[in-house]
């Protein structure tokens, strides 16, 4: 739950959104405020201007109605003064008058045009709220669309009764209400337009990092490749220059990866070489004694003590040449082999360890408690494993200590390489403990050992890591993942050893 | 409670027909007299006055009843409106006009002063009806109902605008002025109408010809307004001119261009837009009614 929540953040997280979604967002938000911005202003600058234009209309009322009536409200003819305002509800066009009350100084009716709605003599206070006589402004209840107007009628200083005047404004609050919503559909086509430019226009410019991205995507996962010519661009442009730079550096990269291939195949070969030498030393050792027991059967054959022990002399040295010639052929078979690997396949390296052993007078602790066929490419971790122990040998001081220890977990082999000595260089132990393959430290002796190891590891889906031990040297273990495919059966070294036989 | 200004103008009006309106009329008479008035100058054009009783508001009407009128007399004929019966009634009696279209209750008042010079008919008959009106949704049905209205008169001087209301209201010993909360002169038959169908007065005073007119022409006004009570036929409002100008050359073209107006193509087309069927000449005897109206009121003080 947790982690799909935290996946959820990420997917709404804006800043994880792809550019070509997060231009457009950005003119999205920066139309949005632009436009309430401008919404707002053209909105009070309509208020403004339609509160001043019905001021004005409403002025040019009550000035023509007032001094049509003063007359009238002086001897309080209702008749004249309910004429006056009937006819001035037809003449001025400009206000849509809801109504319209002429009340004495008391704030009784004197007529109005809606006599049914306000009758003679009724209290006007009862009906309407009365406005302010010192605010000369239309008195605007947009809520109810209506303005309130009012005007004191005064003669010779005397205030003799008051016009009040309701005029809707639905008109102008409509017309608000449609200017609101042109400049909305306006600002949101134009939002739209402008996200959908800033969308493709994204998209064009991150192209080129769209192809440069795919090759070091792909180069990450191997597959390393240049930049087609087609997609170069033109050679003064910046992409353009990028990549033919990126096309330059793959091309240097290629190159050292093959002279490291080299050289690791020189390795190779140089390690065969001391390899065949330790065989051949191995080898020749029993062969005095078996031509010593061919020579006592020539000799005495026909006894039959003589005669056994010579056998066994020969047969004893007869297997330990097996095992040595069982054990190379087991170290050069093909890499890309499928089979499962063993205890044994393992524990045949301390043969092929052997010489350096001995040169060294190495002490090696050899726990191999693999309890089950691993679905791991032998071959590769064979080699790795042989490179990580010549490497100890290598590093170990002379009568030092060699740790060998390799056990199966349920995800796969675990196997680590332990020396005592002077402990791996910074650089290196960096290098090691790095996920991609880095920049192998080739000045380094170990460093090509290392390398190869750590392609073999990637190749067979492992994890190279290293550490420096607190009682000195190094530890150098590698994890190797089980295949998800069933491990092959495991006939085909022992046909191997049938033929060695 | 302070009485407003227009109704204690309205109270004084009251008794001002029998007493100092009349008084007011036989004085502009007597200063009118020594000079025989502008109305009666040798060449100068017919002065023919219009109170409110006539729908004076169509302009048209009036050019057509100007042309008709000056062609029928072969002199010419100029039209003079004022706002009130008093003031065309003072102008008649002052001998600025030639004659007046005014109501039975000014011709009556002045009676000593005015002779008839015709009197139009309508429906077949010089007599007329007052109305009194009121909301057409109200339920009222009896004068008495119509007691603490507001209440509309069309003129103060006016026969079906207020005498007989007035009258109406002292055959029950009441006066307008403590029988309606309140009360008002519109000068206008068709304001009264106006008035009462906007709601300004609960009820109204009118000319039941005028009403019926409208009922014709604006159905939309009088539609919102019910009859509540017909008075009894009473004259017509009369064609009136001073009784010394009663034989003048002038007062009898005006006369005869009134008579003969129906058998004239504009004339009959001015009264079809009148409802009126002609002119005739009637005895005074025709107002006798309103002439009982004025003593009914005068008794009840």
């Amino acid at each position: 739950m947790r982690s799909w929540a935290r996946r959820m953040l990420r997917t709404i997280n804006p800043f994880r959104w792809p550019l070509a979604w997060r231009v457009p967002l950005l003119v999205v938000l920066l139309m949005l405020s632009v436009s309430v911005v401008i919404t707002d202003r053209v909105l009070t600058r309509l208020a403004d201007s339609q509160t001043r234009h019905l001021a004005q209309l409403s002025d040019a009322y009550l000035d023509g109605l007032s001094s049509g009536i003063l007359p009238h409200v002086v001897r309080e003819d209702v008749w004249e003064i309910y004429d006056a305002l009937d006819r001035a509800r037809q003449r001025y066009q400009g206000l849509d008058i809801a109504w319209t009350v002429v009340s004495d100084s008391q704030g009784r009716v004197l007529a109005s045009s809606h006599p049914r709605e306000f009758p003679l003599q009724s209290h006007l206070s009862d009906r309407i709220k009365l406005g302010d006589s010192a605010d000369p402004k239309p008195a605007m209840t947009e809520a109810l669309g209506r303005a309130h107007l009012r005007r004191d009628l005064t003669y010779q200083g005397r205030t003799l009764g008051v016009v009040h005047a309701e005029v809707r404004i639905e008109g102008l609050i409509r017309e608000r209400w449609e200017v609101l919503r042109t400049l909305v559909m306006t600002n949101a086509l134009l939002t739209l337009t402008l996200a959908a430019i800033g969308y493709v226009a994204v998209l064009r410019m991150m192209r080129p990092v769209r192809v440069l991205s795919a090759h070091l995507r792909s180069g990450a996962e191997g597959r390393m490749s240049s930049i087609r010519e087609s997609e170069l661009g033109p050679p003064n442009s910046e992409f353009g220059q990028l990549f033919r730079s990126y096309n330059t550096l793959l091309g240097s990269v290629s190159e050292r990866e093959r002279l490291l291939a080299k050289l690791a195949e020189e390795e190779r070969l140089a390690a065969l070489g001391r390899l065949a030498a330790g065989m051949a030393h191995d080898i020749n050792n029993p062969l005095g004694g078996l031509l010593n027991a061919v020579a006592t059967l020539k000799r005495h054959g026909e006894k039959p003590a003589a005669r056994e022990t010579s056998i066994r002399l020969l047969e004893t040295g007869l297997r330990g040449i097996r095992d040595i010639v069982r054990s190379s052929l087991a170290t050069y078979r093909r890499r890309d082999d499928q089979l499962p690997l063993t205890c044994g396949d393992l524990d045949d390296l301390q043969l092929l360890l052997q010489p350096e052993i001995k040169r060294k007078r190495l002490s090696l602790q050899w726990d191999n408690r693999i309890d089950r066929p691993l679905a791991v490419p032998a071959g590769a971790v064979r080699d790795a494993a042989l490179n990580l122990l010549l490497n100890g040998c290598a590093a170990s001081p002379i009568a030092g200590t060699l740790t060998f220890d390799a056990y199966a977990t349920k995800a796969g082999l675990v196997l680590e390489v332990g020396d005592e000595g002077p402990g791996m260089p910074e650089v290196v132990l960096r290098y090691v403990n790095e996920q991609d393959d880095g920049q192998a430290p080739l000045s380094e002796r170990e460093g090509l050992g290392l390398w190869m190891v750590k392609r073999l590891s990637r190749e067979s889906g492992g994890c190279l890591s290293a550490r420096r031990k607190s009682s000195g040297g190094t530890a150098v273990q590698l994890v190797v993942p089980e295949a998800a495919t069933a491990p092959q059966s495991v006939q085909q070294p022992r046909e191997e050893r049938r033929h060695v036989a | 409670m302070t009485k407003p200004r227009i109704r204690e103008e309205l109270t004084l009006g009251l008794s001002v027909p029998s007493r100092r309106t009349v008084l007011h009329w036989a004085a502009a008479a007597a200063v009118a007299r020594p000079a025989r008035g502008l109305a009666a100058s040798p060449g100068a054009p017919i002065r023919f006055g219009l109170t409110p009783v006539f729908l004076n508001n169509d302009l048209d009407l009036l050019a057509r009843l100007q042309a008709y009128l000056s062609r029928s007399t072969g002199q010419e004929v100029t039209l003079v409106q004022r706002r009130t019966y008093e003031e065309i009634t003072s102008l008649l009696l002052s001998g600025q006009l030639t004659a007046a279209w005014i109501c039975g209750y000014p011709f009556i008042a002045a009676a000593a002063e005015l002779s008839l010079v015709a009197v139009p008919v309508w429906r077949g008959m010089p007599l007329y009806q007052s109305y009194i009106i009121v909301d057409a949704d109200r339920a009222a049905t009896r004068l008495d109902d119509l007691h603490e209205d507001v209440h509309a008169f069309s003129d103060p001087n006016s026969n079906s605008g207020y005498l007989v209301t007035r009258a109406a209201l002292a055959e029950l010993q009441r006066r307008p002025d403590e029988f309606f909360r309140r009360s008002f002169f519109t000068y206008g038959h068709r304001n009264v109408v106006r008035a009462v169908a906007a709601g300004l007065a609960q009820s109204g005073s009118v000319d039941g010809y005028v009403w019926e007119v409208l009922s014709e022409i604006e159905p939309e006004l009088t539609q919102r307004t019910r009859i509540l009570r017909r008075s009894e036929w009473l004259g017509f409002p009369p064609i009136a001119c001073l009784r010394r100008l009663n034989g003048a050359p002038e007062t009898s073209a005006l006369r005869q261009a009134l008579l003969a107006m129906n058998q004239d193509a504009v004339g009959a087309d001015v009264l079809k837009q009148l409802r009126l069927d002609g002119f005739l000449e009637a005895a005074p005897s025709l107002f006798d009614g309103i002439a009982a109206k004025i003593a009914q009121v005068r008794s009840f003080g």
